[in-house]
């Protein structure tokens, strides 16, 4: 070989090794950031932290501890955190566990999208599965007491849910699905319930309901009531006469109703419904191709009147901007005198769902003097003229009522639903005397 | 010399710009009048509708009242205020006129349009005549283009259906599939028909001869509560009532937000839930300003 090509091989060989060298150190560099001794790990912080030896003794441990890599969460020397932690403590677990909550997800843990991991999980050991807290269900119950309530009370179980919350949710977020689920209704029903079974065609009247949504009808965290039903249920289903409403089971659409919109309630509900539509105003939705199931089940409902949900969530579906604004004034501590029908979210305690023959589907025709009034005494409110006959200077069309300060549904983070910031600006509305210039 | 002229432009071009941006999110309007009550002097109550032309004409649905109230406001000096009551008529909520004076006002508790002259005198309920599924119709809107071509949104079976000036069926256009509540529609001065969506706070459109509607706004839950009332000027701008947030939104023809109209409020030229908005060919804006029971004239100013 030539002389010179032996030397540039030479070179080559000397520059990998070179290379090779310093990644390798680069690595451990980075591998053992403190540089602790071979063997130091873990151990010399026990010298410190020796009751910690003892907590280690549990059967799952959080994979740094068990590499006892304490310097993985923690900073041995300083640290603007709380337990010396690297990272503020909300934000530390995801630098490991990234994607817990899938992006665009439709439903997530409300604690896990608040970084509040150590609620559930110990960071260091635990005797349970997933270094969580407590074990099975009791550590989801202990938050969520009206479900714990519901399954402790209720006389006809769902055996899944006393076995394990997990069986259906996913603890995190759920990508596709409300609620956390784990797949969706009917699939996760199914998995267990056989729907080619004939009895299962028996118990539904012999409609083809497997795939349907269970849920509009059962519910599956327990019932009162056989066949974990709801507890309002609409009578012809309590009846098992669903041919009241639906095609006959061996019609060629059996699940099609006889009539659309509010026209097949109609035909039970007729008083209710005439009298809904002889007033000046229906409430618009009544009259869509839904109508009343805009607002009810047809089947059963957790809530009474057969409702799909707390009055709130109801009406929130469409009036959103109302309901946060009710939202906000809740949440504002300002706000201590806040009106109870509004604390309550119970919309209906001053508007007729159904129709009316007044503004804003009001129950009675004046806000203020008939609304209000159900439980305020306007007229003893205060020395301020208010009435009928007190014309608003700023509009002669309007008299002084209780709208003209305070508003109704809430006013978000202004104080005792003022509709103002201040008493100062409320006054100089019609006091102009009194604005300072 | 060229320096001279070099910092001078650098200058003007740090002044122009701010002054660009600002004037782009802009609209600019003043409060002309407020109408309060009819000629006799009887306070108008709970206003819902208001229709203008360019004749000068005005009628108001006084809701509350249940009548109309027909004026003319002709360089800036309101005129008449005298009664429309049909014994047909028994909670108007909307109001349009067509290019013959003609007024056409949809009764909110009968769901029907009633058709009046020109001199307020009962001519009929108009009823669409050869629509398909006659029995899935409930009209919730409706508006008339330059030709008196009637445009009504049936909630029911969810489509826009278009209407001869006689109510003889022409054709008809399914609401957009994603849509929350569709509570107004307009036709622009194209053709163009637009939806309101109140839930979604979106606007849809379908151009002249188009098969369906595409929204022209994404969500606007920003800049709008709940809107529920939909008009265009002769320049295509679209001006919508935010009955929730008190305010009029404006929104050029591509969707683009360009600016708001008022606020909440009790004072002349603020508004207070308000409905029905119209808009003549001078820029002047009408507004049934419901719950300060009066009508507000605005002038827009280009």
């Amino acid at each position: 070989m030539r002389p010179d090509i032996m030397r540039l091989r030479q070179i080559l060989v000397i520059t990998l090794l070179a290379v090779c060298a310093f990644m390798t150190s680069s690595l451990a560099a980075a591998d053992n950031k403190f540089r602790l001794k071979a063997g130091a790990a873990g151990e010399i912080c026990l010298k410190c932290h020796e009751p910690f030896k003892e907590k280690l003794k549990a059967r799952y441990l959080h994979t740094p501890v068990r590499n006892g890599e304490c310097s993985g969460c923690h900073n041995p020397h300083t640290s603007p955190q709380g337990n010396l932690l690297d990272e503020v403590s909300t934000r530390i677990c995801d630098s490991c566990h990234k994607k817990i909550v899938p992006e665009n997800s439709v439903s997530a843990h409300k604690l896990v999208v608040a970084g509040n991991c150590v609620q559930c999980h110990d960071p260091h050991a635990s005797g349970n599965r997933g270094v969580l807290v407590k074990g099975g269900n009791e550590l989801c119950l202990d938050c969520h007491k009206d479900t714990a309530e519901k399954i402790k009370t209720a006389r006809f179980k769902h055996k899944p849910v006393n076995e394990d919350c997990m069986n259906c949710h996913n603890p995190h977020a759920s990508a596709t699905l409300g609620f956390l689920l784990k797949e969706d209704v009917p699939a996760l029903c199914i998995k267990c319930h056989r729907t080619d079974n004939p009895a299962f065609g028996r118990q539904h009247m012999n409609y083809p309901v497997a795939a349907s949504r269970c849920n509009s009808c059962h519910d599956s965290h327990g019932s009162s009531r056989p066949v974990i039903i709801f507890e309002d249920v609409h009578a012809p289903v309590t009846d098992k006469k669903c041919n009241q409403c639906h095609e006959e089971a061996g019609s060629q659409n059996p699940l099609a109703t006889k009539k659309k919109g509010v026209e097949l309630c109609r035909g039970c509900h007729k008083e209710m419904v005439d009298m809904a539509f002889a007033k000046n105003r229906v409430h618009w939705p009544m009259l869509d191709r839904d109508g009343c199931l805009n607002c009810h089940n047809a089947h059963a409902a957790k809530q009474k009147k057969l409702l799909t949900g707390t009055v709130l969530y109801v009406c929130g579906k469409c009036h959103s901007d109302t309901v946060d604004l009710q939202r906000i004034s809740k949440n504002n501590p300002k706000n201590t005198g806040l009106c109870e029908p509004v604390k309550n979210g119970d919309c209906v305690s001053c508007h007729s769902p159904h129709s009316s023959d007044y503004m804003l589907l009001q129950e009675k025709p004046s806000m203020s003097f008939d609304v209000c009034n159900k439980c305020h005494d306007w007229k003893t409110h205060s020395t301020h003229p208010v009435g009928e006959k007190i014309i608003d200077p700023r509009n002669k069309n309007l008299s002084v009522d209780c709208i003209s300060c305070h508003r109704a549904c809430g006013t978000g983070n202004k104080p005792s639903m003022s509709q103002f910031e201040t008493v100062t600006e409320t006054c100089i509305q019609c006091h102009k005397e009194l604005e300072r210039r | 010399m060229n320096k001279a002229i070099l910092r001078t432009f650098l200058i003007a071009l740090v002044l122009v710009l701010p002054a660009g941006s600002f004037s782009a999110g802009t609209v600019k309007y003043m409060n002309i009048m407020s109408i309060y009550s009819d000629d006799k002097g009887a306070a108008v109550r709970n206003p819902e509708g208001v229709a203008c032309d360019d004749e000068s004409r005005l009628i108001i649905a006084d809701t509350a009242n249940h009548r109309l109230l027909r004026y003319v406001l002709k360089d800036r000096t309101l005129t008449s205020g005298e009664e429309i009551a049909a014994p047909q008529l028994t909670y108007p909520v909307l109001v349009k006129v067509n290019s013959a004076g003609d007024i056409f006002v949809l009764d909110g508790k009968q769901r029907r349009i009633v058709h009046l002259d020109a001199g307020g005198k009962f001519v009929g309920y108009l009823e669409p005549s050869g629509l398909p599924s006659p029995s899935s119709y409930v009209i919730k809107s409706f508006d008339i283009d330059a030709d008196d071509n009637i445009y009504v949104s049936d909630i029911f079976s969810g489509r826009m259906i278009v209407l001869g000036p006689d109510g003889a069926y022409r054709a008809h256009i399914n609401f957009p599939g994603d849509y929350g509540f569709i509570s107004d529609l307009a036709v622009d001065f194209k053709g163009n028909v637009l939806l309101v969506d109140s839930v979604r706070s979106r606007v849809y459109s379908a151009a002249k001869g188009a098969q369906g509607f595409s929204p022209l706004t994404e969500g606007m839950k920003e800049q709008m509560r709940f809107p529920t009332n939909i008009t265009t000027d002769n320049r295509g701008r679209i001006y919508l009532t935010d009955r929730n947030g008190s305010r009029i939104i404006v929104i050029g023809q591509d969707g683009s937000f360009l600016g708001l109209i008022s606020e909440l409020g009790w004072k002349e030229g603020l508004l207070n839930y308000p409905a029905q908005l119209c808009i003549n060919a001078q820029g002047e804006m009408f507004v049934a300003d419901t719950n300060n029971s009066r009508v507000q004239v605005f002038q827009l100013i280009k």
